[in-house]
């Protein structure tokens, strides 16, 4: 009587599995349940993927033009820089030295009076006359963002008589940026959404169809875990597989992106395809997983 | 091994369970009388934690289960074998698969798990019928095959809620000699019903609920003494 009360009370507290063959055998079995649920779904597998991978295409996409985006404003910020006037009787190299002590300062590149005037005076093939033109300093910043900052401290030392730089080609370039991010922030979040809102219906769906199953493996003493993982899995399936068939037409824009590139001279992001599939497949697999999840926690009472 | 103490569930207005205290050893056959809506099922579902007192605490091998965390509600049905009057089948599983179902879960190996089923339906004398689905299969085949289930994992408790509720006499009779030889190899049992031929005829030790409140505990009693 008493060793079965003992054997009920340590069955009750011990944990399940004890090694790691045990282990193995419900890693397979769950795997199983999950393959086993994908089947059972039937023709409506395709209507989800198909779905899935019209919204992670629109996403590849813009994701795409995103990054190539962003080298045009790059390179273009590359091109921006600050022209710094210095009075005639600073001491130019001093003053180099101090910009270049300015936080965001990339590069500073003295251009002597002397040697601007030679460049004047051969291009324009001007004859003998005093030299009108100051020490230049050219400042190149490590953003286009920054360059108000930093046109605005280099105002504030004494030996600088005049400054100038393309405010409104830094303007364009800032706003650029900021569409780009934008855009991207957003057809994230909408991918997401969607992808989450897509998985959350079906696995209601399934759920709502295995209901009874559910119960009976409830009552039967079947782990919780046991029955939410391939429900899970399912989830992040449909998310995988749309993910790696959206690569396919993603890849297609890859040649005209590429040849939009050469044309404008702006070298392309090395990775930019590899970004983006492992983007897409992290985006894929993990929404998936998550809008299962979110559904089992809403509908399934374990 | 089981004892309620002080138990009662109260849904709303009206109580289903008053302040029940119970005693079951280790290794007794027991039934729970009553009229429907008595209470009877609601004291076995508290016993697998389907239901939860409103106060008082029912001790299973010496834990509490009201107070047992859902994580580990599992852990207790599976030490346990628990037959419902609906038998409740997996319909799209075999015989085999519905036996095999839990104990798959756990990681035992395809030789264990064949060696468990076909020994459990040895007991309950389907083992011709393991590769049948359950429609295939009269309404007192299946709910053998729900005890087969039941006994698969080796509980030392098995609790069956109306067992016989969906069957003739024929096969109420056999589900309950099937419940007896059960017993007599030291697993308690405990049954609901309120089949009074049967109850008279095995002479076990009889629980009666009336609205809720245990009203009558008799020793190899019989319906209604």
């Amino acid at each position: 009587m008493d060793n079965s009360r003992q054997q009920l009370k340590k069955q009750v507290k011990k944990h399940i599995p004890k090694d790691w063959l045990c282990e193995i055998r419900i890693a397979y079995r769950i795997f199983m349940e999950a393959v086993n649920d994908i089947k059972r779904t039937g023709i409506v597998n395709l209507v989800i993927i198909t779905t899935m991978v019209a919204i992670l295409t629109i996403f590849g996409v813009l994701f795409r033009f995103t990054i190539s985006l962003s080298s045009f404003a790059g390179e273009l910020g590359n091109v921006l820089e600050v022209s710094v006037y210095l009075k005639s009787n600073s001491h130019p190299s001093v003053v180099k030295d101090r910009v270049r002590e300015i936080k965001h300062v990339k590069s500073v590149r003295l251009i002597s009076k002397d040697e601007a005037w030679k460049g004047l005076k051969q291009e324009l093939e001007l004859g003998e006359m005093a030299n009108p033109l100051p020490d230049t300093l050219r400042v190149r910043v490590d953003k286009p963002q920054n360059i108000t900052e930093v046109y605005n401290q280099i105002k504030t030392i004494n030996d600088v008589e005049d400054m100038g730089y393309a405010k409104e080609l830094a303007k364009k370039i800032q706003l650029l940026t900021h569409v780009v991010n934008t855009t991207m922030f957003f057809v994230i979040i909408i991918s997401a959404a969607l992808t989450i809102t897509i998985i959350n219906n079906t696995i209601q769906l399934v759920i709502q169809a295995r209901k009874d199953e559910i119960e009976i493996m409830r009552l039967m003493g079947v782990s919780n875990w046991y029955i939410k993982t391939p429900l899970i899995m399912q989830g992040a399936f449909y998310g995988f597989v749309s993910s790696i068939i959206a690569s396919i037409p993603v890849g297609f824009v890859e040649k005209p992106i590429l040849n939009m590139h050469k044309f404008f001279l702006v070298p392309p992001h090395a990775y930019a395809q590899n970004v983006v599939i492992i983007t897409l497949l992290l985006i894929g697999t993990t929404f998936g997983a998550i809008g299962s999840f979110l559904s089992i926690k809403k509908h399934l009472q374990v | 091994m089981i004892q309620l103490r002080s138990v009662t569930k109260k849904y709303k207005n009206s109580y289903a369970l008053k302040n029940i205290n119970l005693d079951i050893l280790s290794g007794e056959f027991v039934f729970i009388t009553g009229a429907s809506g008595a209470g009877k099922s609601t004291l076995m579902k508290m016993l697998y934690k389907e239901e939860t007192p409103t106060t008082g605490t029912v001790l299973i091998g010496g834990i509490n289960i009201a107070n047992l965390p859902s994580d580990k509600v599992p852990n207790l049905r599976r030490c346990m074998g628990i037959v419902f009057q609906d038998y409740k089948l997996l319909e799209n599983h075999t015989v085999y698969d519905n036996i095999a179902y839990v104990i798959r879960t756990l990681g035992i190996s395809s030789s264990d798990i064949r060696t468990r089923v076909t020994g459990a339906l040895k007991v309950v004398g389907l083992l011709d019928k393991m590769h049948d689905l359950p429609s295939e299969l009269s309404g007192g085949e299946q709910q053998r095959v729900s005890i087969a289930r039941a006994l698969v994992n080796g509980p030392p408790l098995l609790i069956a809620d109306e067992p016989t509720g969906n069957l003739d006499p024929k096969n109420s009779f056999e589900v309950m000699q099937i419940l007896e030889q059960i017993n007599q190899r030291g697993i308690t049992v405990i049954v609901s019903t309120h089949d009074f031929t049967l109850v008279d005829r095995f002479r076990k030790r009889v629980l009666t609920l009336e609205n809720g409140e245990l009203i009558r505990d008799i020793q190899a009693g019989t319906y209604g003494q």
